[in-house]
Protein backbone atom coordinates (compact mmCIF):
# COMPACT_ATOMS: atom_id res chain seq x y z
CA UNK A 1 0.00 0.00 0.00
CA UNK A 2 2.55 2.19 0.89
CA UNK A 3 4.92 1.18 -2.33
CA UNK A 4 1.23 1.64 -4.23
CA UNK A 5 0.65 5.35 -2.94
CA UNK A 6 4.24 6.65 -3.04
CA UNK A 7 4.55 5.83 -6.68
CA UNK A 8 0.93 7.71 -7.11
CA UNK A 9 2.19 10.47 -5.82
CA UNK A 10 5.39 10.69 -7.58
CA UNK A 11 3.72 9.99 -11.00
CA UNK A 12 1.27 12.64 -10.10
CA UNK A 13 3.76 15.18 -8.97
CA UNK A 14 6.11 13.87 -12.31
CA UNK A 15 3.30 14.87 -14.97
CA UNK A 16 2.60 18.12 -12.97
CA UNK A 17 6.79 18.93 -13.14
CA UNK A 18 6.47 18.46 -16.12
CA UNK A 19 2.95 20.43 -17.47
CA UNK A 20 4.60 23.27 -15.60
CA UNK A 21 7.65 23.40 -18.02
CA UNK A 22 5.36 23.89 -20.79
CA UNK A 23 5.23 26.92 -23.13
CA UNK A 24 1.35 26.92 -22.87
CA UNK A 25 -0.21 29.01 -19.73
CA UNK A 26 -2.64 26.56 -19.40
CA UNK A 27 -1.00 23.69 -18.90
CA UNK A 28 0.85 25.39 -16.30
CA UNK A 29 -1.99 25.40 -14.48
CA UNK A 30 -3.06 22.24 -14.52
CA UNK A 31 0.52 21.19 -14.01
CA UNK A 32 -0.29 23.41 -10.83
CA UNK A 33 -3.32 21.79 -9.72
CA UNK A 34 -1.87 18.21 -10.28
CA UNK A 35 1.25 19.09 -7.84
CA UNK A 36 -1.36 20.37 -5.15
CA UNK A 37 -3.11 17.30 -5.97
CA UNK A 38 -0.15 15.65 -5.09
CA UNK A 39 0.47 17.51 -2.11
CA UNK A 40 -3.30 16.55 -1.06
CA UNK A 41 -2.63 12.48 -1.49
CA UNK A 42 1.12 12.85 0.53
CA UNK A 43 -0.55 14.51 3.21
CA UNK A 44 -3.46 11.39 3.59
CA UNK A 45 -0.46 9.07 2.97
CA UNK A 46 0.95 10.64 5.85
CA UNK A 47 -1.36 9.60 8.06
CA UNK A 48 -2.50 6.29 7.26
CA UNK A 49 -4.13 4.24 9.53
CA UNK A 50 -6.70 1.90 10.03
CA UNK A 51 -9.34 1.96 12.03
CA UNK A 52 -13.13 2.67 13.05
CA UNK A 53 -14.50 6.29 11.67
CA UNK A 54 -13.55 8.65 14.63
CA UNK A 55 -17.54 9.62 15.69
CA UNK A 56 -18.17 9.83 19.46
CA UNK A 57 -19.48 7.66 20.74
CA UNK A 58 -16.30 5.21 20.06
CA UNK A 59 -16.33 1.91 20.71
CA UNK A 60 -14.48 0.20 23.46
CA UNK A 61 -11.20 -0.60 23.14
CA UNK A 62 -11.09 0.06 19.30
CA UNK A 63 -8.43 1.83 17.22
CA UNK A 64 -9.64 4.61 15.91
CA UNK A 65 -8.35 6.17 12.21
CA UNK A 66 -6.71 9.53 12.56
CA UNK A 67 -9.20 12.30 11.68
CA UNK A 68 -6.64 14.70 11.58
CA UNK A 69 -5.41 14.42 8.31
CA UNK A 70 -8.64 14.15 6.21
CA UNK A 71 -9.20 17.67 7.71
CA UNK A 72 -6.24 19.00 6.43
CA UNK A 73 -6.49 17.67 3.13
CA UNK A 74 -10.01 19.34 2.86
CA UNK A 75 -8.28 22.28 4.11
CA UNK A 76 -5.51 22.05 1.24
CA UNK A 77 -8.12 21.00 -1.44
CA UNK A 78 -10.41 24.15 -0.58
CA UNK A 79 -6.84 26.66 -0.98
CA UNK A 80 -5.73 24.61 -4.20
CA UNK A 81 -9.17 24.73 -5.66
CA UNK A 82 -9.52 28.54 -5.02
CA UNK A 83 -5.83 29.59 -6.20
CA UNK A 84 -6.27 27.07 -9.44
CA UNK A 85 -9.50 29.75 -10.21
CA UNK A 86 -7.18 32.47 -9.70
CA UNK A 87 -4.62 31.26 -11.49
CA UNK A 88 -7.06 30.96 -14.41
CA UNK A 89 -8.33 34.15 -14.19
CA UNK A 90 -4.68 35.61 -14.46
CA UNK A 91 -4.73 33.58 -17.31
CA UNK A 92 -7.61 34.61 -19.37
CA UNK A 93 -6.58 37.97 -18.82
CA UNK A 94 -3.05 37.46 -20.15
CA UNK A 95 -4.97 36.02 -23.14
CA UNK A 96 -7.64 39.10 -23.51
CA UNK A 97 -4.21 41.14 -23.34
CA UNK A 98 -1.80 39.29 -25.87
CA UNK A 99 -4.43 36.76 -27.93
CA UNK A 100 -2.64 33.73 -27.11
CA UNK A 101 -1.97 31.74 -23.81
CA UNK A 102 1.83 30.83 -25.74
CA UNK A 103 4.64 32.05 -22.64
CA UNK A 104 6.92 32.38 -26.27
CA UNK A 105 4.13 35.32 -27.57
CA UNK A 106 3.97 36.47 -24.17
CA UNK A 107 7.65 37.11 -23.42
CA UNK A 108 8.00 38.63 -26.71
CA UNK A 109 5.45 41.32 -26.01
CA UNK A 110 7.63 42.09 -22.69
CA UNK A 111 10.68 42.42 -24.75
CA UNK A 112 9.35 45.07 -26.70
CA UNK A 113 8.15 46.71 -24.08
CA UNK A 114 11.83 46.63 -22.41
CA UNK A 115 13.05 47.67 -25.58
CA UNK A 116 10.63 51.09 -25.76
CA UNK A 117 11.48 51.68 -22.62
CA UNK A 118 15.09 51.92 -23.08
CA UNK A 119 14.74 53.50 -26.07
CA UNK A 120 13.59 56.86 -24.82
CA UNK A 121 14.42 56.94 -21.41
CA UNK A 122 12.11 60.41 -20.85
CA UNK A 123 8.91 58.22 -21.49
CA UNK A 124 7.58 57.31 -18.37
CA UNK A 125 5.84 53.85 -19.52
CA UNK A 126 5.87 52.19 -15.89
CA UNK A 127 4.16 54.66 -14.27
CA UNK A 128 1.98 57.02 -15.17
CA UNK A 129 2.37 60.42 -13.99
CA UNK A 130 -0.49 61.69 -11.02
CA UNK B 1 -7.71 39.97 29.02
CA UNK B 2 -4.39 38.53 27.16
CA UNK B 3 -5.90 35.94 25.06
CA UNK B 4 -8.33 38.70 23.64
CA UNK B 5 -5.08 40.92 23.08
CA UNK B 6 -4.24 37.70 21.10
CA UNK B 7 -7.02 37.22 19.13
CA UNK B 8 -7.91 40.89 18.51
CA UNK B 9 -4.67 41.37 15.71
CA UNK B 10 -5.98 38.47 13.87
CA UNK B 11 -9.92 39.24 14.31
CA UNK B 12 -10.02 43.10 13.22
CA UNK B 13 -7.94 42.64 9.76
CA UNK B 14 -9.95 39.47 9.31
CA UNK B 15 -13.40 41.31 9.75
CA UNK B 16 -12.10 44.16 7.96
CA UNK B 17 -11.30 42.40 5.15
CA UNK B 18 -14.80 40.83 4.36
CA UNK B 19 -16.47 44.05 5.23
CA UNK B 20 -14.48 45.92 2.66
CA UNK B 21 -14.63 43.29 0.05
CA UNK B 22 -18.46 44.32 -0.33
CA UNK B 23 -17.35 48.33 -0.33
CA UNK B 24 -16.11 49.94 -3.76
CA UNK B 25 -12.42 50.72 -2.59
CA UNK B 26 -11.79 53.17 -5.43
CA UNK B 27 -13.85 55.70 -2.67
CA UNK B 28 -11.59 57.65 -0.59
CA UNK B 29 -14.06 57.00 2.76
CA UNK B 30 -13.76 53.36 1.90
CA UNK B 31 -9.98 53.59 2.10
CA UNK B 32 -9.96 55.29 5.40
CA UNK B 33 -12.03 52.71 6.90
CA UNK B 34 -9.24 50.20 6.08
CA UNK B 35 -6.48 52.41 7.19
CA UNK B 36 -8.89 53.13 10.97
CA UNK B 37 -9.34 49.21 11.26
CA UNK B 38 -5.82 48.39 10.14
CA UNK B 39 -4.72 51.09 12.42
CA UNK B 40 -6.84 49.31 14.82
CA UNK B 41 -4.99 46.11 14.41
CA UNK B 42 -1.86 47.82 14.63
CA UNK B 43 -2.01 49.07 17.79
CA UNK B 44 -3.30 45.63 18.93
CA UNK B 45 -0.21 43.96 18.00
CA UNK B 46 1.65 47.41 19.82
CA UNK B 47 0.30 46.42 23.19
CA UNK B 48 0.29 42.78 22.52
CA UNK B 49 4.16 43.24 22.04
CA UNK B 50 4.71 45.07 25.22
CA UNK B 51 2.48 42.19 26.91
CA UNK B 52 5.32 40.04 25.77
CA UNK B 53 8.39 41.50 26.44
CA UNK B 54 7.04 42.30 29.98
CA UNK B 55 5.62 39.00 30.65
CA UNK B 56 6.72 36.27 28.64
CA UNK B 57 4.88 34.61 25.73
CA UNK B 58 1.38 34.69 25.83
CA UNK B 59 -0.64 31.64 24.68
CA UNK B 60 -4.65 30.51 24.04
CA UNK B 61 -6.03 27.47 22.44
CA UNK B 62 -8.61 29.00 19.81
CA UNK B 63 -12.28 27.91 20.31
CA UNK B 64 -11.75 26.84 23.82
CA UNK B 65 -10.69 23.34 22.79
CA UNK B 66 -8.50 21.46 25.59
CA UNK B 67 -4.93 21.99 25.11
CA UNK B 68 -3.42 19.77 22.25
CA UNK B 69 -6.54 19.34 21.03
CA UNK B 70 -7.21 22.22 19.74
CA UNK B 71 -5.02 25.22 17.52
CA UNK B 72 -2.97 27.15 19.61
CA UNK B 73 -2.44 31.16 19.01
CA UNK B 74 0.84 31.50 20.41
CA UNK B 75 2.47 35.42 21.00
CA UNK B 76 6.42 35.20 21.86
CA UNK B 77 8.59 37.93 21.00
CA UNK B 78 10.13 36.44 18.05
CA UNK B 79 6.49 36.52 16.52
CA UNK B 80 5.26 40.00 17.53
CA UNK B 81 8.51 41.61 16.19
CA UNK B 82 7.57 40.67 12.73
CA UNK B 83 3.82 40.90 13.16
CA UNK B 84 4.39 44.80 14.49
CA UNK B 85 6.82 45.55 11.27
CA UNK B 86 4.76 43.89 8.69
CA UNK B 87 1.29 45.32 9.88
CA UNK B 88 3.44 48.84 9.97
CA UNK B 89 4.62 48.52 6.70
CA UNK B 90 1.31 47.56 5.23
CA UNK B 91 -0.60 50.24 6.91
CA UNK B 92 1.81 52.88 5.60
CA UNK B 93 1.68 51.57 2.49
CA UNK B 94 -2.42 52.05 2.45
CA UNK B 95 -2.24 55.02 3.58
CA UNK B 96 0.13 56.04 0.79
CA UNK B 97 -2.02 54.61 -1.80
CA UNK B 98 -5.11 55.98 -0.61
CA UNK B 99 -3.58 59.58 -0.54
CA UNK B 100 -2.50 59.35 -4.02
CA UNK B 101 -6.04 57.80 -5.07
CA UNK B 102 -6.79 53.95 -5.04
CA UNK B 103 -7.55 52.73 -8.62
CA UNK B 104 -9.21 49.15 -8.14
CA UNK B 105 -12.28 48.51 -5.70
CA UNK B 106 -10.51 45.21 -4.48
CA UNK B 107 -7.31 46.73 -2.91
CA UNK B 108 -8.21 47.53 0.85
CA UNK B 109 -10.08 44.80 0.96
CA UNK B 110 -7.05 42.37 -0.62
CA UNK B 111 -4.65 44.53 1.48
CA UNK B 112 -6.23 43.82 4.88
CA UNK B 113 -6.75 39.73 3.95
CA UNK B 114 -3.11 40.06 3.94
CA UNK B 115 -2.58 41.55 6.75
CA UNK B 116 -4.94 39.38 8.93
CA UNK B 117 -2.66 36.21 6.96
CA UNK B 118 0.63 38.09 7.85
CA UNK B 119 -0.99 38.49 11.88
CA UNK B 120 -2.11 34.76 12.19
CA UNK B 121 1.15 33.34 10.28
CA UNK B 122 3.77 35.14 12.74
CA UNK B 123 0.92 34.28 16.06
CA UNK B 124 0.31 31.02 15.71
CA UNK B 125 1.74 27.86 16.93
CA UNK B 126 0.24 25.25 14.70
CA UNK B 127 2.43 24.23 11.67
CA UNK B 128 -0.90 23.42 9.36
CA UNK B 129 -2.08 26.88 10.41
CA UNK B 130 0.56 28.33 9.85
CA UNK B 131 0.74 27.36 6.27
CA UNK B 132 -3.53 28.31 6.32
CA UNK B 133 -2.43 31.60 7.11
CA UNK B 134 0.45 31.66 4.97
CA UNK B 135 -1.61 30.42 1.74
CA UNK B 136 -3.99 33.44 2.82
CA UNK B 137 -1.69 36.64 2.48
CA UNK B 138 -0.01 34.87 -0.53
CA UNK B 139 -3.10 34.61 -2.64
CA UNK B 140 -3.64 38.76 -1.36
CA UNK B 141 -0.61 39.19 -2.61
CA UNK B 142 -0.76 37.31 -6.07
CA UNK B 143 -3.98 39.28 -6.75
CA UNK B 144 -2.24 42.48 -5.36
CA UNK B 145 0.68 42.37 -7.77
CA UNK B 146 -1.37 42.65 -10.51
CA UNK B 147 -2.85 45.67 -9.37
CA UNK B 148 -4.06 48.60 -11.40
CA UNK B 149 -3.92 45.59 -14.77
CA UNK B 150 -1.22 46.65 -16.55
CA UNK B 151 -0.15 44.01 -18.87
CA UNK B 152 3.15 43.95 -17.60
CA UNK B 153 1.61 43.66 -13.79
CA UNK B 154 -0.32 40.52 -14.38
CA UNK B 155 2.07 38.96 -16.36
CA UNK B 156 4.51 39.53 -12.73
CA UNK B 157 1.70 37.97 -11.14
CA UNK B 158 1.31 35.03 -13.10
CA UNK B 159 4.86 34.25 -12.99
CA UNK B 160 4.66 35.45 -8.98
CA UNK B 161 1.59 32.99 -8.19
CA UNK B 162 2.90 30.09 -10.37
CA UNK B 163 6.52 30.19 -8.64
CA UNK B 164 5.52 30.83 -5.37
CA UNK B 165 2.71 28.08 -5.45
CA UNK B 166 5.23 25.19 -5.74
CA UNK B 167 7.05 26.95 -2.95
CA UNK B 168 3.81 26.24 -0.98
CA UNK B 169 2.94 23.17 -1.83
CA UNK B 170 6.38 21.79 -1.20
CA UNK B 171 5.91 23.45 2.34
CA UNK B 172 2.69 21.67 3.18
CA UNK B 173 4.49 18.35 2.07
CA UNK B 174 7.10 19.35 4.75
CA UNK B 175 4.13 19.94 7.18
CA UNK B 176 2.20 16.48 6.22
CA UNK B 177 5.69 14.99 6.31
CA UNK B 178 6.59 16.39 10.31
CA UNK B 179 3.18 15.00 10.85
CA UNK B 180 3.98 11.31 9.81
CA UNK B 181 7.39 11.67 12.03
CA UNK B 182 6.44 13.74 15.11
CA UNK B 183 2.67 12.89 15.13
CA UNK B 184 1.37 16.72 15.95
CA UNK B 185 1.36 19.91 14.43
CA UNK B 186 1.83 21.64 17.23
CA UNK B 187 5.36 23.52 17.13
CA UNK B 188 6.34 22.88 20.48
CA UNK B 189 5.73 19.44 20.44
CA UNK B 190 6.78 18.98 16.94
CA UNK B 191 10.02 20.56 18.38
CA UNK B 192 10.23 17.99 21.48
CA UNK B 193 9.41 14.94 19.57
CA UNK B 194 11.83 15.93 16.96
CA UNK B 195 14.86 16.27 19.07
CA UNK B 196 13.98 12.48 20.12
CA UNK B 197 14.33 10.67 16.67
CA UNK B 198 17.29 10.70 14.53
CA UNK B 199 18.49 13.86 12.24
CA UNK B 200 19.30 11.92 9.42
CA UNK B 201 14.93 11.04 9.03
CA UNK B 202 14.53 14.52 9.55
CA UNK B 203 17.18 16.58 7.24
CA UNK B 204 15.23 16.06 3.94
CA UNK B 205 11.78 17.57 5.60
CA UNK B 206 14.19 20.29 7.27
CA UNK B 207 15.70 20.82 3.24
CA UNK B 208 12.08 21.07 1.49
CA UNK B 209 11.20 23.74 4.57
CA UNK B 210 14.40 25.26 3.89
CA UNK B 211 13.74 25.40 0.12
CA UNK B 212 9.88 26.93 0.43
CA UNK B 213 10.89 29.66 2.76
CA UNK B 214 14.06 30.70 0.93
CA UNK B 215 11.85 31.04 -2.75
CA UNK B 216 9.61 33.30 -0.10
CA UNK B 217 12.38 35.39 0.77
CA UNK B 218 14.41 35.52 -2.65
CA UNK B 219 17.72 34.04 -1.64
CA UNK B 220 20.23 33.52 -4.37
CA UNK B 221 19.51 30.13 -5.82
CA UNK B 222 15.93 30.48 -5.58
CA UNK B 223 15.65 34.74 -6.72
CA UNK B 224 14.89 33.96 -10.41
CA UNK B 225 11.13 35.39 -10.06
CA UNK B 226 11.81 38.47 -7.81
CA UNK B 227 13.13 41.17 -9.78
CA UNK B 228 9.98 40.43 -12.45
CA UNK B 229 7.66 41.12 -9.61
CA UNK B 230 8.97 44.28 -7.61
CA UNK B 231 10.03 45.97 -11.31
CA UNK B 232 6.51 45.37 -12.65
CA UNK B 233 4.73 46.22 -9.22
CA UNK B 234 3.11 49.60 -8.04
CA UNK B 235 5.30 51.35 -5.42
CA UNK B 236 2.99 50.87 -2.91
CA UNK B 237 2.71 47.63 -3.60
CA UNK B 238 6.31 46.79 -3.78
CA UNK B 239 6.88 47.59 -0.27
CA UNK B 240 4.07 45.43 0.90
CA UNK B 241 6.08 42.67 -0.94
CA UNK B 242 9.48 43.40 0.27
CA UNK B 243 8.65 45.18 3.81
CA UNK B 244 6.05 42.70 4.89
CA UNK B 245 5.44 39.29 2.93
CA UNK B 246 8.97 38.84 2.32
CA UNK B 247 9.06 38.58 6.28
CA UNK B 248 7.47 35.19 5.70
CA UNK B 249 10.64 33.88 4.20
CA UNK B 250 12.79 35.70 7.32
CA UNK B 251 10.52 34.71 10.06
CA UNK B 252 10.33 31.13 8.68
CA UNK B 253 13.43 30.32 8.40
CA UNK B 254 14.29 31.73 11.91
CA UNK B 255 10.96 29.88 13.38
CA UNK B 256 11.35 26.44 11.87
CA UNK B 257 14.85 26.29 11.64
CA UNK B 258 16.28 27.75 14.90
CA UNK B 259 12.94 26.87 16.88
CA UNK B 260 11.40 23.42 15.39
CA UNK B 261 14.33 22.30 14.08
CA UNK B 262 17.51 23.43 15.50
CA UNK B 263 19.94 20.01 15.18
CA UNK B 264 19.18 19.63 11.26
CA UNK B 265 19.76 23.56 11.50
CA UNK B 266 23.11 23.14 13.13
CA UNK B 267 23.92 19.98 10.22
CA UNK B 268 23.54 22.72 7.39
CA UNK B 269 25.34 25.47 9.03
CA UNK B 270 27.39 25.10 6.11
CA UNK B 271 25.40 25.12 3.17
CA UNK B 272 23.48 28.23 4.82
CA UNK B 273 26.91 30.39 5.06
CA UNK B 274 27.62 29.94 1.62
CA UNK B 275 24.15 30.22 -0.06
CA UNK B 276 24.05 33.56 2.54
CA UNK B 277 27.34 35.08 1.22
CA UNK B 278 26.25 34.40 -2.42
CA UNK B 279 23.24 36.14 -1.64
CA UNK B 280 25.13 39.11 -0.33
CA UNK B 281 27.69 39.13 -3.41
CA UNK B 282 25.32 38.26 -6.15
CA UNK B 283 22.14 40.46 -5.30
CA UNK B 284 24.85 43.66 -4.77
CA UNK B 285 26.70 42.87 -7.97
CA UNK B 286 23.22 42.54 -9.92
CA UNK B 287 22.43 46.00 -8.25
CA UNK B 288 25.22 47.70 -9.35
CA UNK B 289 24.61 46.51 -12.86
CA UNK B 290 21.14 47.80 -13.34
CA UNK B 291 20.17 50.79 -14.08
CA UNK B 292 16.18 51.22 -13.29
CA UNK B 293 15.05 52.36 -9.57
CA UNK B 294 12.17 49.10 -8.92
CA UNK B 295 15.24 46.75 -10.14
CA UNK B 296 18.27 47.96 -8.56
CA UNK B 297 15.88 47.51 -5.77
CA UNK B 298 15.12 44.22 -6.11
CA UNK B 299 18.19 42.83 -6.67
CA UNK B 300 19.08 44.71 -3.56
CA UNK B 301 16.44 42.71 -1.80
CA UNK B 302 17.87 39.10 -2.77
CA UNK B 303 21.18 40.62 -1.26
CA UNK B 304 19.75 42.18 1.95
CA UNK B 305 18.47 38.65 2.58
CA UNK B 306 21.84 37.22 2.51
CA UNK B 307 22.56 38.93 5.70
CA UNK B 308 19.58 37.54 7.12
CA UNK B 309 20.44 33.77 5.90
CA UNK B 310 24.22 34.74 7.23
CA UNK B 311 22.95 35.89 10.87
CA UNK B 312 20.70 32.32 11.08
CA UNK B 313 23.99 30.51 9.99
CA UNK B 314 26.22 31.82 12.56
CA UNK B 315 22.72 31.33 15.40
CA UNK B 316 23.73 31.96 19.09
CA UNK B 317 21.86 34.70 20.98
CA UNK B 318 24.25 37.21 19.18
CA UNK B 319 23.59 35.72 15.55
CA UNK B 320 19.93 35.54 16.12
CA UNK B 321 19.07 38.86 17.71
CA UNK B 322 21.13 40.13 14.70
CA UNK B 323 18.85 37.85 12.31
CA UNK B 324 15.58 39.52 13.57
CA UNK B 325 17.03 43.62 14.00
CA UNK B 326 18.23 43.36 10.38
CA UNK B 327 15.26 41.69 9.11
CA UNK B 328 12.86 44.34 11.01
CA UNK B 329 15.30 46.79 9.82
CA UNK B 330 15.14 45.96 6.53
CA UNK B 331 11.96 46.20 6.02
CA UNK B 332 11.45 49.47 7.04
CA UNK B 333 13.80 50.66 4.47
CA UNK B 334 12.35 48.65 1.59
CA UNK B 335 9.37 50.71 2.35
CA UNK B 336 11.02 53.89 2.74
CA UNK B 337 13.23 53.00 -0.61
CA UNK B 338 10.08 51.99 -2.58
CA UNK B 339 7.72 54.86 -1.52
CA UNK B 340 10.31 57.57 -1.66
CA UNK B 341 11.30 55.71 -5.10
CA UNK B 342 7.30 56.21 -6.48
CA UNK B 343 6.76 60.40 -5.43
CA UNK B 344 8.95 63.05 -6.73
CA UNK B 345 9.04 66.45 -5.28
CA UNK B 346 10.66 68.57 -2.57
CA UNK B 347 12.36 66.38 0.24
CA UNK B 348 11.43 63.48 -0.61
CA UNK B 349 15.22 63.21 -1.81
CA UNK B 350 16.12 63.57 1.45
CA UNK B 351 13.98 60.71 2.41
CA UNK B 352 15.17 58.65 0.03
CA UNK B 353 18.87 59.55 1.42
CA UNK B 354 17.99 58.24 4.91
CA UNK B 355 16.78 55.25 3.77
CA UNK B 356 19.63 54.53 1.41
CA UNK B 357 22.13 55.49 4.88
CA UNK B 358 19.86 52.99 6.16
CA UNK B 359 20.37 50.25 3.86
CA UNK B 360 24.19 50.86 3.88
CA UNK B 361 24.64 51.15 7.46
CA UNK B 362 25.94 54.42 8.29
CA UNK B 363 25.25 56.11 11.56
CA UNK B 364 22.47 57.93 12.93
CA UNK B 365 20.19 56.07 10.69
CA UNK B 366 18.21 52.46 11.53
CA UNK B 367 20.48 50.21 9.45
CA UNK B 368 23.66 51.18 11.65
CA UNK B 369 21.95 49.14 14.10
CA UNK B 370 21.57 46.26 12.02
CA UNK B 371 24.88 46.09 10.93
CA UNK B 372 26.56 46.66 14.21
CA UNK B 373 24.69 43.48 15.23
CA UNK B 374 25.62 41.77 12.17
CA UNK B 375 29.28 42.51 12.69
CA UNK B 376 28.97 41.78 16.81
CA UNK B 377 27.53 38.61 15.36
CA UNK B 378 30.27 37.46 12.92
CA UNK B 379 33.16 38.48 15.49
CA UNK B 380 31.34 36.08 17.98
CA UNK B 381 31.46 33.64 15.40
CA UNK B 382 35.46 34.68 15.03
CA UNK B 383 35.70 34.49 11.50
CA UNK B 384 37.64 37.70 9.92
CA UNK B 385 36.14 36.23 6.67
CA UNK B 386 32.44 37.03 7.58
CA UNK B 387 33.40 40.34 8.99
CA UNK B 388 34.84 41.51 5.97
CA UNK B 389 31.75 39.95 3.67
CA UNK B 390 29.33 42.25 6.15
CA UNK B 391 31.89 45.28 5.14
CA UNK B 392 32.80 44.33 1.18
CA UNK B 393 28.45 43.55 1.33
CA UNK B 394 27.65 47.58 2.70
CA UNK B 395 30.20 48.91 0.68
CA UNK B 396 28.82 47.69 -2.53
CA UNK B 397 25.27 48.36 -0.89
CA UNK B 398 26.72 52.17 -0.97
CA UNK B 399 28.00 52.36 -4.89
CA UNK B 400 24.15 51.03 -6.29
CA UNK B 401 21.96 53.15 -3.48
CA UNK B 402 23.54 56.04 -4.49
CA UNK B 403 23.74 55.66 -8.12
CA UNK B 404 20.02 55.36 -8.01
CA UNK B 405 20.02 58.58 -5.43
CA UNK B 406 22.48 60.45 -8.09
CA UNK B 407 20.13 59.74 -11.33
CA UNK B 408 16.66 59.84 -9.80
CA UNK B 409 17.40 62.79 -7.49
CA UNK B 410 19.96 64.91 -8.24
CA UNK B 411 19.15 64.90 -11.82
CA UNK B 412 16.56 67.00 -10.75
CA UNK B 413 13.88 67.63 -13.63
CA UNK B 414 11.76 70.95 -14.32
CA UNK B 415 9.26 68.63 -16.25
CA UNK B 416 8.94 66.30 -13.24
CA UNK B 417 5.65 66.89 -11.44
CA UNK B 418 5.96 67.05 -7.52
CA UNK B 419 3.45 64.30 -5.56
CA UNK B 420 0.70 65.03 -3.86
CA UNK B 421 1.71 66.75 0.02
CA UNK B 422 0.30 64.35 2.07
CA UNK B 423 2.34 61.57 0.39
CA UNK B 424 5.16 63.24 0.50
CA UNK B 425 4.57 63.77 4.21
CA UNK B 426 4.24 60.34 4.85
CA UNK B 427 7.73 59.21 3.18
CA UNK B 428 9.07 62.05 5.48
CA UNK B 429 7.48 60.45 8.56
CA UNK B 430 8.73 57.04 7.50
CA UNK B 431 12.21 58.70 7.27
CA UNK B 432 11.97 60.52 10.33
CA UNK B 433 11.13 57.01 11.80
CA UNK B 434 13.79 54.94 10.48
CA UNK B 435 16.01 58.00 11.85
CA UNK B 436 14.59 57.67 15.13
CA UNK B 437 15.49 54.40 15.52
CA UNK B 438 18.41 54.48 14.93
CA UNK B 439 18.88 57.23 17.36
CA UNK B 440 17.15 55.21 20.05
CA UNK B 441 17.86 52.13 19.24
CA UNK B 442 16.62 50.30 22.53
CA UNK B 443 13.56 49.03 22.02
CA UNK B 444 14.78 47.39 18.83
CA UNK B 445 17.74 45.91 20.22
CA UNK B 446 15.80 44.64 23.68
CA UNK B 447 13.25 42.79 21.06
CA UNK B 448 15.98 41.70 19.19
CA UNK B 449 17.42 40.06 21.99
CA UNK B 450 14.18 38.77 23.55
CA UNK B 451 13.42 36.94 20.20
CA UNK B 452 16.64 35.44 20.53
CA UNK B 453 16.14 34.44 23.76
CA UNK B 454 12.56 32.69 22.89
CA UNK B 455 15.28 30.51 19.73
CA UNK B 456 17.93 30.20 22.33
CA UNK B 457 15.74 28.24 24.94
CA UNK B 458 13.80 25.97 22.91
CA UNK B 459 9.96 26.56 22.58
Amino acid sequence: MILLLSLVIAVVFGSGAFLILQRDLFRVVVGIVLISNAANLFIISAGLTRGDPPIRPFPDGATIADPLVQAMALTAIVISSSVAALLLSLVYRLYLAHDSVDIEDVSAAEVREAEALEGDEDVELREDPR
Amino acid sequence: MDSTLLALPVLIPWVLAAALALLDGRRPYVGWIAVAGLGAGFTCVLGLTFLVIRGGPVETVAGGWPEGVGITLRADALGVAFAVVSIGVILASLVYEVLGGVRSRTFPALVAFMAAGLTGLFLTGDAFNFYVFFEISMTAAYALTGYREKDYQVRAAFIFAVINLLGSVIFLIGVAALYHVTGSLDMEVIAERASRVQPSSIISIATAVFVAFSLKLGLFPFHFWLPAVYVGSHPPVAAILSGALANIGGYGLLRFGADVLPRELELGTVAVLILGTASIIYGALQAISRHETAEVLAYSAIGQAGYILLALGIGGPVGYAAAVVYAVVNSMNKALLFLAAGTRGPLVGAAFAVGAFSVVGVPPVAGFVGKLAMFRASVEAGSVALTALIFFGGALSFVYVFQIYQRVFWASDEKEKAGPLPTRVLVLLLAGLVLAAGLWPEPLLVLGEAAARVLEDGP
